[in-house]
């Protein structure tokens, strides 16, 4: 199959009846035909073979394009483990589904930080432009998309979404390449300041 | 008049009008950066350069006057490409922290960036050293800083406590605070910062400009009423949490705020309903014969008052009010008009003001800041007539006269005797004046004659006269008198007379309410000790706070502005309590446009009360209440002989930026309460620096710890009440000086 091409199949379809007694000749057809014995002989043969292309969901699971967006992650820096979210408040400005908040102080090193950070996931359209839009490529798309559990809260505190500590030195945090990552001709792009020193 | 074009189309300028000046009148947009309409051009950024058509080169349109018939072109190719380069050089080394900048969203330098699309840069500098600074309560953050000099200008020519220069050193220039300079924490220089360069600790990397919401307000900390927006937003990240107000801003471009009315949000009432306390109240009402209360408060609630008075026959209590309600009416019966004539307005055109026993730096900044901007840009003689010499204010004032304590009556006889044109006088004032001993009472009040003289050849060729009068004589003893004598100035001198009203809403409760002299047995009090106590503080009933209400205030303008809700409240309000016992409104707001028509109040209602200036400062808020005309009689009576007032005095003043309660609660503000008094004052008081003292004003033991200042000459100490709790009534309203024995708390 070609890049960039679809192979459509064309299915012929008969024309269907006009007169009355053409109608009449098609359900009398259809009624002793017998049909559905041959789709029930199918569901009986592909229920006794063992090579089925049916997912055991949850033993099994599809694997997702790196571009998939499901419940966000924070990122750290990967070099010192520091939060990379600086809070400019970016993400919760553009959130369309207004379902991000946060709130930030200054901390003792006079660094803006950020105490609190939540997304109702409930409310989420999993758009991704808190992801585009973040300057620190801190916010963006994990995949995990099961949200099952006893609340809604659980799934969206700062701490379920950052990533842990010992996962970062596990070198368990990978970077994004969704929406919002760097795009290989980057580079290319960057106009130079000249500098006077 | 002159009359020339902008971009082809016929414009007409006044006087003293400035091409930026029309062109912002007649809707052409020029861009600035460094200019503000409420100081002088300040002409740093060269952002607002004009083209005219058929001559070489740009002009700065913010300083420059239109001539005649020319045609001014706002925008071009030619000036596009030069403004963006201005833009680029403002960028040079600029930090792109705009992520974590307080600025971000509102700042003047991002705005601009991108409205010249710079998108790159072909600049470049040796970056210097920059540090962060911290100047109190506000941060200097060197690196923001663009240098366009507004801050040092207000704190110059509205401020006037002269604290922020230019530190000159070409790219190495920096704004620098003035040694020992009395700088009063306005925040004024933070406002009118374009950038983040300037910022407060209590707001910094709280939140972004865009989250919040602005709340159209006016200050209920003092009498100016000034127009400010609260900036609320949720605390936290929590859906459903409560609102809190993060700053205080204003229309920077305009108006002004003291360090009170910026800093001093924090606080509000968060009490829910309770029935059972509702009840009791409900109970108290049907007992009291009485109501206390203070002026902090909207005219709605004072209007409620007043038909609880009607319906129910209570006695309304409120002495510093009924002080001020008594000084206006003999005041109005010898002007001839109800209210006084001045306005903030008029100071800061006049060329000649006399400032007659008021503090006026803690007493009302904002009049301080009008005074400050006449002295700075007309050349005003500030004349200062009281008992104590202010050091915050000697930047402004030009001819400081020291009177003696309680001789106030003579003072304004001498005044008058000065300044009354003698020429078509009714015969018995003629006689009246004539009569005075000028001798005795320049004796008695210590006021040289030389002084005077000095004082009236200043005022020759002046054409703007002012008199500001202040609380010392509203609560003096002879007050009737002395309304009376001040009277004769608005109507017979070219002088617009000023009284300050005390409180918040002084001049509303005056004009709404018939206050009562004495307490019957029972009262309620409202933010005021009584039997039963309403606050919102820590009374029997809660009470909204002034930023949880909506209603108007009269302002010392005589204006009738609107003020709104800021922070929700969820209890009990006065409209609640009159509602249950027999009134029957809806909201509190209902009642604005009942508020007394035959004192000058309009028929609006609250809905149609705008809150707002033009881009051209035009003032457009609520509305200015009618001055009636009323029949002028004139009988004013002799000066009483003036009492000796020795000994250790103190005069209630509250400190700068504090007036009540409520500005006490604030974290923002330093809010020590000791007693100040000079070396001399210690010495002769047997007192020594942080000693506790102890002393007794009538009937109330006032207990406080003594600070000696050291700028600070003569016997008279300042004693503030702000951190009263509940004050009493007699608190805000007995004389301001009064003589004590002042014991010294051993332990």
């Amino acid at each position: 199959m070609k890049k960039g091409t679809q192979n459509y199949i064309n299915i012929h379809t008969e024309s269907s009846p006009q007169k009355p007694f053409e109608m009449f000749k098609q359900i009398v057809k259809r009624t002793f035909k017998g049909e559905m014995f041959v789709g029930l002989w199918i569901v009986f043969r592909e229920m006794i073979r063992f090579n089925i292309h049916t997912i055991q969901y949850p033993k099994e699971k599809l694997p997702l394009s790196p571009r998939y967006r499901a419940v966000h992650k924070l990122l750290r820096l990967i070099e010192s483990g520091n939060e990379r979210c600086i809070g400019c408040g970016l993400c919760e400005k553009i959130c369309i589904a207004n379902c991000i908040r946060m709130d930030t102080k200054i901390d003792e090193n006079s660094r803006k930080v950020v105490t609190e950070y939540t997304i109702n996931l409930g409310r989420c359209i999993y758009c991704g432009y808190c992801a585009e839009v973040c300057p620190e490529l801190a916010i963006v798309h994990g995949d995990r998309y099961e949200n099952v559990s006893e609340q809604r809260a659980h799934f969206v505190l700062k701490d379920d979404m950052l990533t842990p500590l010992d996962l970062l030195k596990q070198k368990e945090q990978k970077e994004y390449p969704g929406f919002g990552a760097i795009s290989d001709e980057a580079d290319k792009f960057i106009k130079k300041t000249p500098l006077a020193y | 008049m002159t009359t020339f074009y902008i971009n082809g189309q016929k414009v007409t300028a006044n006087k003293n009008d400035t091409i930026l000046s029309v062109a912002r009148r007649e809707g052409f947009y020029i861009p600035t950066l460094c200019y503000l309409t409420k100081v002088k051009p300040i002409s740093s950024c060269r952002l607002c350069v004009v083209e005219v058509e058929g001559q070489n080169g740009f002009i700065l349109s913010c300083q420059t006057p239109p001539v005649e018939g020319i045609n001014v072109i706002t925008d071009s190719q030619k000036l596009f490409t030069h403004r963006q380069n201005i833009m680029k050089m403002y960028d040079v080394n600029h930090p792109l922290e705009c992520g974590v900048c307080d600025k971000s969203g509102n700042c003047d330098l991002q705005n601009k960036t991108l409205d010249f699309e710079v998108s790159s840069q072909e600049f470049s500098a040796k970056e210097q050293k920059r540090v962060i600074e911290n100047w109190g309560f506000i941060k200097y953050d060197e690196s923001l800083c663009i240098l366009c000099e507004r801050c040092v200008h207000v704190c110059n020519e509205v401020v006037g406590d002269n604290a922020l220069k230019i530190g000159v050193g070409g790219y190495k220039s920096r704004i620098v605070r003035v040694e020992d300079s009395s700088c009063s924490e306005c925040g004024e220089c933070m406002a009118v910062c374009p950038v983040g360069a300037l910022t407060t600790k209590d707001f910094q990397y709280k939140t972004n400009a865009w989250e919040l919401q602005k709340i159209p307000a006016t200050c209920a900390h003092c009498s100016s009423g000034c127009q400010i927006f609260y900036e609320v937003k949720h605390v936290g990240s929590c859906e459903k949490s409560d609102k809190k107000v993060y700053r205080v801003t204003n229309d920077v471009d305009i108006n002004s705020l003291c360090g009170a009315g910026r800093f001093a949000y924090d606080f509000n009432n968060s009490s829910v309903k309770d029935k059972d306390k509702f009840e009791k109240a409900i109970e108290a009402f049907h007992v009291a014969d009485t109501i206390v209360f203070n002026s902090y408060i909207t005219n709605e609630e004072a209007l409620i008052l007043q038909r609880l008075k009607e319906k129910f026959g209570y006695k309304l209590i409120n002495s510093s009010a009924l002080k001020y309600q008594k000084f206006l009416q003999e005041f109005s019966k010898s002007a001839g008009s109800m209210l006084y004539n001045g306005t903030i307005e008029d100071i800061k055109s006049a060329d000649f003001a006399i400032v007659l026993g008021s503090k006026i730096s803690s007493d009302n900044p904002i009049v301080k800041y009008a005074l400050n901007t006449a002295q700075k840009n007309r050349r005003a003689e500030i004349c200062y007539l009281h008992p104590i010499q202010d050091e915050d204010i000697k930047q402004i004032v030009t001819q400081h006269i020291k009177y003696e304590v309680g001789s106030e009556e003579g003072v304004v006889a001498l005044l008058l005797q000065l300044f009354l044109n003698q020429e078509n006088l009714e015969d018995s004032l003629k006689s009246y004046i004539d009569e005075l001993d000028i001798g005795y009472l320049s004796a008695e009040s210590n006021i040289g004659e030389e002084e005077l003289s000095k004082l009236k050849a200043k005022s020759i060729r002046k054409q703007n006269f002012v008199l500001v009068i202040g609380e010392d004589l509203i609560t003096h003893k002879r007050a009737e008198n002395i309304a009376k004598l001040i009277g004769l100035f608005q109507k017979y001198t070219q002088f617009k007379v000023i009284i300050i009203p005390t409180q918040t809403n002084t001049l509303g409760v005056s004009l709404i309410c018939d206050l009562d002299e004495k307490k019957g047995n029972y009262s309620i009090g409202y933010n005021v000790k009584g039997n039963f106590t309403l606050s919102c503080f820590d009374g029997d009933l809660s009470m909204p706070s002034l930023n949880q209400q909506e209603g108007t205030f009269t302002t010392i303008d005589k204006r009738v502005v609107p003020t709104n809700v800021a922070i929700s409240y969820n209890g009990y309000c006065l409209n609640d309590i009159a509602n249950a016992i027999g009134l029957n409104k809806k909201y509190t707001i209902d009642y604005t446009i009942e508020l007394p028509h035959e004192k000058g109040f309009i028929k609006k209602s609250f809905d149609e009360l705008s809150n707002f200036y033009n881009l051209n400062g035009d003032d457009n808020r609520g509305y200015a209440l009618e001055n009636k005309v009323v029949n002028s009689i004139v009988a004013v009576e002799s000066v009483e002989d003036i009492g000796e007032f020795n000994g250790t005095v103190v005069y209630r003043c509250e400190s700068v930026n504090q007036f009540n309660y409520n500005t006490f609660v604030s974290k923002n503000l330093a809010n020590d309460s000791f007693l100040i008094g000079s070396n001399q004052f210690a010495i002769a008081a047997k007192i020594g620096d942080g000693d506790e003292v102890e002393f007794s004003i009538g009937e109330n033991l006032i207990k406080k710890v003594f600070k000696i200042d050291k700028k600070l000459k003569g016997t008279i100490a300042m004693n503030p009440s702000f951190d009263r709790l509940l004050s009493d009534d007699w608190v805000s309203s007995s004389y301001r000086y009064q003589k004590v024995t002042i014991k010294r708390v051993e332990g």
